[in-house]
């Protein structure tokens, strides 16, 4: 704590959905923490049900939410700016402005960015739409004028990557809307996994009960390079053409965690933390929460609001001179769009394991539907909603 | 002087005080439960008071508890909140529901 003054300083790096969480959080668990949020957009647009935005179903702006009540009834402090460097000895940020802001913790929670795709360039012909804005609407507009009769790909990246079930439920969505919008129309499900990542027996079934003259799931494909100019994909097993290509990338942590030397799991690509606090393994007086952050857990929003509800309560404990909780639970909870009126859902409840400090899931909790129904379709909005406002409200 | 049984005696007192001052800091800082309970806001709302599901705040624990074990024993079927409900120990359930309970409405 600086001296002359009674309160922690807790800069968060990030409005996302860990990084809005947190600094909710610290100001409702305790008046002794002084939070500012970084964040580089005025507004947040959410992630979660963007793939009904390519279905019409949704608009982007019913998909906005704001920073006002986090300032207003929790007293969270905004900069809208772009933060270019972090210094992990000094804890301190500087930002594109120019403007130095030092603190006594920094929590990183910048989310993802993606591997360029080789061949790609700066081309907005085979948007990956997997960050929901200009992309989305780009995505959508791109399916509408879809030939009839034509195809679509759309390409799953390795694991991990941001919302697991993500890509299968698109392509679920993406399949129904074609049965009735473009018929005859095609989509080449290409996955860089052996097999459907999560939720396989409700992807399985769809893929062939549901969507067997539509969809066809290509498994254990990598993307070699892609070339907008004739909208192909080369692949592992061979060329791929396309009428619309959604290519969904390759993950990591944002560059400004690599940059600031935090990325040292085993494939350089994200955070390690201690799950007690989420303090990086290599500084820690900085916390990767997030996406961002490399741990057992599934990476999704309803993850990361959990993630930054133990580092909000760990910090709140390590400002008093106390330990973080020594037992922590998280859960992963989301709903999968089979069609565009039925769901699917996945769940699990994380357990901190102290002989291996990891989160492990309680093996009971673990689970999915066995099928979808109209009621999960309602019940994802209730829960949207909920975790909407859990978050930003 | 004071006996050493005395001195004894309030050195005990004096530590009892100070172990007993030091978990109501602890407690000020993170009541018991609010943490785990805080796995039920993305459904039921931030303090379990909406908007989402069912509102939990200020239920009793006692009724809270017994739903949980209800789920978890699949006599609520075996939808998301079952699954979920398998996921805790019952001294961690009676935790977060004691918590939960003690919430205004």
């Amino acid at each position: 704590m600086q001296a002359g003054s009674s309160k922690a300083r807790v800069l968060v790096v990030g409005g996302g959905m860990a990084g809005a969480s947190v600094a909710k959080y610290l100001r409702l668990w305790g008046d002794s923490v002084d939070v500012t949020l970084v964040e580089r957009e005025a507004t947040y647009t959410s992630n979660i049900m963007s793939s009904l935005v390519l279905t019409g179903q949704r608009k982007l702006p019913s998909l906005t939410y704001r920073y006002d009540t986090l300032q207003r009834r929790y007293g969270v402090r905004l900069i809208v700016d772009n933060v270019v460097e972090i210094d992990p000895v000094a804890i301190s940020i500087k930002l594109a402005s120019g403007k130095r802001l030092a603190a006594d913790r920094i929590i990183l929670a910048p989310g993802i960015d993606f591997d360029p795709v080789p061949g790609l360039g700066e081309s907005s012909r085979m948007p990956h739409a997997w960050q929901a804005g200009p992309q989305t609407t780009l995505l959508a507009q791109q399916l509408a004028a879809l030939p009839a009769g034509g195809v679509v790909a759309i390409t799953v990246p390795k694991m991990p990557y941001r919302c697991p079930p993500g890509p299968y439920e698109r392509a679920c969505l993406i399949a129904d809307w074609l049965k009735e919008r473009k018929p005859r129309a095609k989509l080449i499900l290409i996955d860089a996994n052996p097999d459907i990542a999560v939720e396989k027996e409700n992807f399985r079934r769809a893929f062939n009960e549901l969507y067997g003259g539509i969809i066809e799931y290509r498994n254990g494909v990598d993307i070699i390079s892609v070339d907008p100019a004739q909208m192909t994909l080369a692949t592992s097993s061979g060329l791929v053409r396309a009428d619309v290509v959604n290519v969904i990338p390759q993950q990591r942590a944002a560059a400004l965690v690599a940059n600031t030397g935090l990325a040292t799991d085993k494939r350089a690509r994200f955070a390690p933390v201690d799950v007690l606090s989420y303090a990086s393994s290599v500084a820690p007086k900085l916390h990767v929460i997030g996406d961002s952050c490399a741990t057992t857990q599934p990476m999704a929003g309803q993850m990361a609001n959990q993630q930054a509800k133990i580092c909000a309560d760990a910090l709140a404990r390590i400002f008093a001179g106390q330990e973080p909780d020594s037992a922590p639970v998280t859960n992963s909870a989301c709903y999968s769009t089979i069609t565009r009126s039925e769901a699917g859902w996945m769940t699990a409840v994380f357990q901190y394991d102290s002989a291996s400090r990891v989160m492990k899931p309680a093996a009971a909790s673990a689970a999915a539907s066995q099928g979808w129904t109209r009621k999960n379709f309602e019940e994802m909005n209730t829960w949207f909603d909920a975790l909407m406002a859990d978050t930003f409200a | 002087m004071m006996s050493s049984r005395v001195a004894l005696a309030l050195l005990i007192a004096a530590a009892a005080l100070a172990a007993s001052q030091a978990a109501i800091a602890q407690t000020a800082i993170s009541p018991p439960g609010r943490l785990l309970a805080s796995n039920c806001f993305q459904c039921h709302g931030t303090n379990g008071k909406g908007p989402g599901f069912d509102k939990l705040a200020g239920k009793s624990a006692r009724k809270l508890f017994k739903e949980m074990k209800d789920y978890q024993a699949g006599k609520e079927g075996d939808g998301i909140m079952a699954r979920h409900a398998m996921g805790y120990s019952d001294a961690q359930l009676r935790e977060l529901c004691q918590w939960l309970s003690q919430q205004r409405r």
